[in-house]
Parts: C-alpha cells; structure tokens; sequence
C-alpha cells in the first residue's frame, strides 16, 4: 500500500464511541441484560409512523425506513423487559448509579457538565425504539484527553438508551428483541482532530481504557462501539460503523482514504466495516436529529455538591504504570492483573513471605497455562489457598504448581504427597543417587530426584545439593 | 441580562471557560436558562455563570406547511368534536414544545389515511385534561353534537381523554334518545407527537367504523390489545379504563364489544346485534350536583357516611355482592344508623368494587339488610356508570321515578345476562 500523506490529504477524521452500562436499565428497574438467554415468551407487532416536523419535512433517514413500510414485530423476554420497554408505561426516574457513571466519565474526560440534565427524546423510525425515539441527554462538554500525538477534544458527552437488536428482516415485515432496549449508553464524540489512521485507533483505545477504569461499563464483543468519521479535501464526511476490533481501525481507515480518493465526491453516507478492512454503503446519512424534550422525564439539576462527592477511580493506564513502576512487572503482566479486577496489594500483605512477582505469576501464567493444559477453571480461592500453605511454609514453591493441577482436576489436593522433606534427608537419597547412577548425566539425576521429591523440594534447592554432592 | 428574554432568540452565551450558542427556550426560570443548541439538544446553563450574551437573531420563524383538503362527494362527513387529551397533539421541533392541533388540514396531514375514509369536519369544543371535566362540559359537549347532528354528518368522533372517557360516555349515554348517528369516543395513551403513538389507530379505526356500518349510538374505540392492528368498539356503558398506561387500557366489564374494527385489512366484525333506535332525537341534559361515590372499606368511619348530609345520591362500591360494614360493633352500628338516616332523603345505590359481575344483596343477612333501609342494588353496572346515571336521572325525573328507574336498564347499562366475558 502506497504510503498515505494524511496533512496533504486534508485528512479529518472524529471517532464517536458507545458505551453499554453494567446494572439496571436506564429507565425502569430491568437487569442491563443484553443478550438475554431465555426464550422470547412475549411478542407484539407494531407500526411505526413518521412524524413530520414543522417543516412539513420528514427526516431524510426517516424516510429511508418509512418507505420500507413495514410493520414492526417485537419479541421480549419476561426476565429482561417490562412495560417500559414495550412502550405501554412511561419512563421511571432515571437510574441514579448511571447518572453517576456518566458523571464520573465526564470528569475523568476532562469535561464541564452541564448545570441542568434534560433528556430528549430523538425520533428512530426505524422500530429499534418501541417508543418510536431515544431518550438522550447531553451530560457534558468541551473535554480533552491527551494522546501521544498530542491533544484531543471531547466535543460531548450524552447518556442515553440503547436500542432493541435487529433479529431479521423480511419484505414486509422486520423483527426486533427488546432484551438490550432501555440499556444505558454513554455516547463519546470527539472533535475531528484525528492525524492519521493509527491515531484514530489510539484515541479509541484510551477512551476505553478510560471507560473501562470506573469498572461500571459492559464487557465483551458489542458492548462498546466505535463509529469513525473520515473524509479528504473535496469529499463529504462519511461514517464507519461496525468495527469487530480496535485492531480494524487503521487499515480499514486507509482503504477508505483510498476509496474515496478513487470516486467523485458522493453524498454523505453510513458505511459498514467489514472484517476484511473494506467498507460496504449502509444507509444515507440521518439528518440533523429531531429532538424534543423528554417531558416524562424530570429535569436534574446538577450541584456541586454532587460532583466533589464522586470518586474518580483510578485510571487502567495508571494502575498499569503503577505495577511496572513500584514491582518491575513487564507491561503485559500489569495489564493482565488488572484485567482480572483483583486487589493485588492485598495478596502481596496476605502472602508477605512470598515473592510479588511469583504471586503476579501464578496469578496470570500459572492459572493461564493449567487452564489451557487441562482445560479445567483454576479459580481465584483455589491460587489463594496454594499461595497461603506456601507462605506459611507447609508446602515448597515448586508445590503451589502442582496444587492448583490437583484443584483443578480432583477438586482436592493431598498436602502430605508435598510436605517439605527435610535437607538431610534429601541429601542422604541424592548421594545415594549419585552413587547408584555414576554414569548418568546432571539433567538425568535430576530428573531421578524430582521424580521421587516433585512438590516436596524445591527445584532449585535440589539442584544445588545434586551440585554440592557432585562436587564432593 | 437574561430575564428579559421572552423565548425563541437566537443568542450566544459565554461562560467562563465554554460559549454556547442555541435557542432560548420558554420554560428557562429565573435560575436557569434552558438553551436548545444546534445538535438539538437543551441544556440548562446557571444564569448567574453567565459572562456575556450576544442576540444572533430576534426571534426565530416557526414554519408550518400543511396540506390542503380537498371534498370528496362519494365520502361520508365524519366530524372531529375535540375535548381535549392527546388525540392530536404535534411536536414544535424549534421550542421542542408539543402544540394541539385542532385543524381539519393539520389532521389530514397528521393521518393521512383519513382523507380516504371521510371527509374531515374538525371542531374545537375545549381542551381540558378530562381530569378537570364537570358536568356543565358534557352539556357543551352535547350541544356540539347536537349542532352537528342537525348539518347532516355520518357521525361523530369526540376526541378524549383517556382518564375519565368512561364517565363522558356513560353521560352522552343517556343524555340523547335515539341518537340517528354514531358517537365515538376516542382517545390515545401515548400522545400523538410520537412516532408509537396509538391515537393514529384509534382514530382512523373509529372513523373507518363510522363510514361503514349503520351503528347509532355511544361508543369508545380503543386498542383491542398491545398490537397495532385492531380496535376494539365498545359499548359505552359497560366499559372502564383498567390500567393506567396500556395502550388497551379499556375493557369491557359484564358485556361484550359492538365490534373489532381493523383498517389496514379492511376488516369490520360485528358482534352485537345493532338495536338502533327508532323515533325522533331528542336530548336531556340536565344533571344533579349533589351526588357521591363512596368506596367502602374494612374500618371504615361513620363520618364519612355523615359526610354525605344534603346529597340527593350516593354510589356505594360496597365489598363482594354489594356490601358494607353494619354489624352490631360500635362503629359499624353508627354506620347502619347514618346511612338509615341519609337514605330518607338520598338514594343509595350499591355497586360492587369487585368491577366484575353482578351485585346481589340477597344472599347475605348484610344485603338484606341494607335493602330494608333502601340501599339499591345497582346490578352489574360499573361504579362510574351508575354514578353518571344516578346524576342524570335526578336532574331529570322525581325521587320516586328515580328509585324505579336506577335499576332498570335504560341504554344498555344493565345486562341481565352476563356470559363468561372476564378480563
């Protein structure tokens, strides 16, 4: 690929970032349940009109759906809707905790909050809202956070509702369920001030580092989306949603670069990413949103008071830097412990005689590789209990590898097979070894003595006193 | 500085560190000002943060552009008597206001669909929250009916409220004898400035009906179920709104529906056996004031009953069969004897608060007892329907009358037949 010169180009390109909110919907009192396991048990059809403006005009992407005129079937899970979902009860009050994670957000991003929250209601006719729109708030402004090519602003901040999840689509007729619907969304929009492809992908990155730091935010494939904005000099703003992964950004940016360069100038318009880091036309761009005011919905006034008495979390890039920089842990072992969500100072008082980097790594590389070895879980009170008859000396490091096997697999380990033998007693059997193998090579006798003391001596002990006595 | 703005001004604001550029909303106090800013969303800025305002443009245009109406000569004329409620209500997407719309044009382009039923007569009558209806409304009300009868319309749809809809038409019920055209109460749960809005069905149902069947009469037309497909004809006096906010709110108690109406797969059944009535129209609109509803309940205070002195009627929703504490315990005793006393001058009737089925004061030593002091029983009449008839029969006839009258069926408000129609 030729290589891409963004400044000449007039490259400008902005990233718009959805977030889904772990606990209660935003709301009514559902579980934030995406995919919801059960089986549908209700379902209702429904038809959607378009409602004109005072303009007499209907939203440009409103008409795109209309003209579809199809008839809106809805298919919903006891267990994870109610009224609220399905259109026949107003909205609760809104959920305070994530009113509270949006703030967090907004302060970590930098951003002013507004003085008074007034949701909207922004019209979908596309039947993903039963309601026939999205409730939405704008929560913040003008933020920034720092990048390694330098700053980028954070035009807003919104909390609003996710949408229902398209389940298939006929000739007349297309069918949603309402599990995810009513799910709370924090909505990022960062200003076009994107350099190049890889900085995109790095913008997106650090602003799901950021999300992902208040612990609050939804996990796994979907739960967080990134649109991207891209367009060169002459060219009109087009939008990429859909990316599988952060890794896609780059590539996929590039050959929009070069696709754009190739075509005359077209109408704005929505494209899909695909896997293979080509794009595909998805829908025309919607219009200026219509929206109007959420009048079930109280206006929230916002104090002071109530944002000094947030807790920030700590950000995931400082608590990595944290690990690298007071342990040496490489980078990669710093992040995986804080993947994990686990109190790591406690284990290091817990297990004060024993080595912070052998506790990280039986945390991270020892319960990694004994899962993938036995493909049986290795669990958090399984490495707690091995790590605890280790620090109180009842068993050798070598031990703690074997333990968790015997967790894992068994489900109970038999502490006598690795009680610590005594020196003189190991050394009395190696000379023995020594003596009885004359001709076997260093590796082989260890292997002899291993094979008799695995778990009750450590390795590196063994292997001195098998040096000692060789010596002698 | 800010107080002096009315609304609808273009301005830019400049805080200490942020400007913001958008609409002022009218509903800005005097602590907030409310701006719309161009993404469309309204934020609300303290105005004691504010630094300096700059006026971009006075007052902004509002446009509206609706379609013109035209009269089709092989169509009935259906018009659209509005009370008030959300049967017509549009979005301002400048102020993000929702503004009525009273407009025959404003409807057709609302509900396009209108235009191939009928030809639209729209006539503003009020627009109250039904809340806030009393009696003198449903009086305005049949007048306006009445004017339209006279110029020859098909019939008529009453554009309501969804909370008190049942009483409205329990009233227009009995107001009119043999009505010659059909009068259909429409509401909606979710407003009409929504894309999910139910009034689009309701309405376009409910004149579809009209057009094409020979019912005259008082009807409610509302959703069958949570689908947008159906709609349900109700009769008038056997109906009642049974949940706050379903969309098929509306049930009918102890009857069945006139008809299932659906619109987009041209499909009318009737149910009932039209019984139209035969005769010259003629309408009695008088009400009594002094009427009440009490609901019983267990440790219920004699003063309440007290509290009834100088009532021409009381609707008691008793318990079960039509029942009200008056054993020979203290308070329960002063109760017996306050409502012995006000029956001398008041015509009780029971109800029951069970909403289904009939009212029986013969099985229980209670009823047979209430029925020697001259407590009524109101039969399977709904609480609001015999109260709305209580009302209109003593603004009509004598005492005695009245006494005959309250548990005889009239309009339809008394089935002397329930089947296994339940919920």
């Amino acid at each position: 690929m030729i290589m891409i010169n963004y400044k000449e180009l007039g490259f400008k390109s902005g990233l718009e970032i959805h977030q889904q909110i772990e606990g209660r919907k935003l709301f009514c009192k559902c579980p934030a349940i995406v995919n919801d396991e059960n089986e549908p048990n209700i379902k209702f059809k429904r038809k959607l009109r378009a409602i004109a403006g005072e303009t007499g005009k209907i939203d440009r992407a409103a008409e795109f759906e209309m003209s579809k005129d199809k008839e809106v079937i809805y298919e919903a899970c006891s267990s994870s809707s109610c009224l609220v979902e399905y259109d026949e009860e107003p909205p609760h009050e809104l959920n305070k905790d994530s009113l509270d994670i949006a703030l967090q957000i907004c302060l970590l991003l930098n951003c002013k909050v507004v003085d008074s929250i007034q949701f909207m209601r922004k019209t979908v006719v596309d039947g993903s809202n039963v309601s026939g729109f999205q409730r939405t708030a704008l929560i913040g402004t003008n933020g920034f956070i720092n990048t390694s090519k330098g700053k980028v602003n954070i035009e807003t901040v919104c909390l609003e509702e996710e949408a229902a999840k398209k389940v298939k689509e006929e000739n007349n007729s297309i069918t949603y369920r309402l599990d995810r619907l009513g799910v709370g969304l924090i909505e990022i929009a960062t200003a076009p001030e994107i350099k190049d492809s890889e900085h995109a992908r790095e913008v997106a990155s650090i602003i799901g580092m950021i999300l992902r730091s208040t612990g609050k935010v939804k996990r796994g494939i979907g739960s967080i989306r990134q649109d991207v904005n891209v367009s060169i000099k002459g060219h009109n703003r087009i939008e990429i949603k859909g990316f599988q992964d952060l890794k896609n950004i780059p590539r996929t940016i590039d050959n929009e670069i070069h696709r754009q360069l190739k075509t005359k100038n077209e109408e704005g318009h929505v494209r899909k990413a695909n896997p293979d880091f080509t794009t595909e036309y998805q829908r025309p761009m919607p219009g200026a949103s219509r929206m109007y005011p959420e009048t079930d919905i109280k206006i929230i006034k916002i104090t002071k008071k109530m944002l000094d008495s947030l807790e920030l979390p700590e950000l995931i890039s400082e608590k990595t830097n944290k690990f690298i920089e007071k342990y040496k842990f490489s980078e990669e072992l710093s992040r995986e412990l804080i993947k994990m969500d686990i109190d790591f100072e406690s284990y290091i008082h817990k297990f004060s005689k024993v080595n912070p980097e052998f506790i990280a790594n039986v945390l991270v590389e020892v319960r990694k590789e004994i899962q993938s070895r036995f493909d049986k879980e290795v669990t958090i009170p399984m490495i707690e209990n091995a790590l605890g008859y280790y620090n109180e000396g009842k068993v050798g490091k070598d031990a703690v590898y074997e333990i968790l096997v015997d967790f894992a697999t068994k489900g109970d380990a038999d502490l006598k097979k690795y009680e610590q033998v005594d020196e003189k007693e190991i050394e009395k059997e190696i000379k023995e070894i020594i003596h009885k193998n004359k001709n076997l090579s260093f590796g082989a006798l260890m292997g002899e003595i291993m094979k008799k003391y695995r778990g009750k001596v450590d390795g590196k002990k063994a292997s001195e006193l098998l040096n000692k006595h060789l010596k002698q | 500085m800010v107080k002096k703005f009315k609304g609808l001004e273009k301005i830019e604001v400049e805080l200490k560190d942020e400007v913001y550029k958008g609409i002022v909303m009218p509903n800005s106090d005097s602590e907030t000002l409310f701006l719309k800013l161009e993404s469309g969303y309204n934020v609300g800025i303290n105005i004691k943060d504010i630094k300096k305002v700059k006026i971009l443009d006075k007052k902004i245009d509002i446009k509206s552009s609706t379609v013109k109406v035209k009269h089709n000569k092989n169509l009935p004329t259906v018009s659209i008597l509005h009370t008030g409620g959300t049967i017509a209500s549009k979005v301002d997407y400048n102020t993000g206001g929702v503004v009525a719309r009273f407009e025959p044009e404003e409807l057709v382009s609302m509900f396009p669909e209108l235009e191939k039923i009928a030809n639209i007569k729209s006539i503003f009558v009020s627009n109250v929250f039904s809340e806030n209806l009393r009696f003198k409304d449903y009086v305005n009300i049949s007048k306006a009916i009445e004017k339209e009868i006279k110029s020859g319309v098909k019939g008529i749809i009453i554009g309501h409220g969804t909370d008190t809809m049942h009483y409205s038409a329990a009233a227009l019920s009995f107001m009119f004898d043999n009505l010659p055209v059909p009068v259909v109460l429409v509401g909606s749960q979710r407003s009409s400035d929504r894309g999910s809005s139910d009034a689009a069905l309701n309405l376009i149902n409910a004149t579809y009906f009209i057009a094409n069947t020979e019912f005259t009469g008082v009807a409610i037309c509302m959703h069958k179920d949570i689908n947008d497909d159906t709609c349900l004809i109700m009769p008038a006096l056997k109906t009642r709104k049974l949940h706050s906010s379903r969309r098929d709110a509306f049930k009918i108690i102890n009857d069945e529906a006139i008809a299932e109406v659906n619109y987009s797969k041209n499909k009318i059944k009737m149910i009932k056996e039209l019984k139209n009535e035969k005769g010259a129209w003629k309408s009695k609109n008088k009400f009594e004031e002094k009427v009440g509803i009490l609901r019983t309940y267990p440790n219920l205070n004699s003063k309440q009953i007290e509290s009834f002195k100088g009532y021409k009627g009381l609707v008691i929703e008793g318990t079960g069969l039509g029942h009200i504490s008056i054993d020979n315990s203290p308070e329960n005793k002063k109760i017996f004897n306050a409502l012995k006393k006000l029956s001398k001058s008041c015509v009780i009737v029971m109800t029951s608060q069970c909403i289904f089925g009939r009212v029986n004061m013969n099985v229980y030593s209670t009823g047979r007892e209430l029925q020697k002091i001259g407590v009524i029983s109101g039969e399977d009449m709904t609480t609001e329907t015999a109260y709305i008839k209580l009302a209109w029969l003593l603004g009509n006839y004598k005492k005695d009358q009245v006494k005959q009258m309250i548990s005889t069926n009239l309009k339809g408000e008394i089935n002397k037949r329930i089947g296994l129609e339940f919920i």
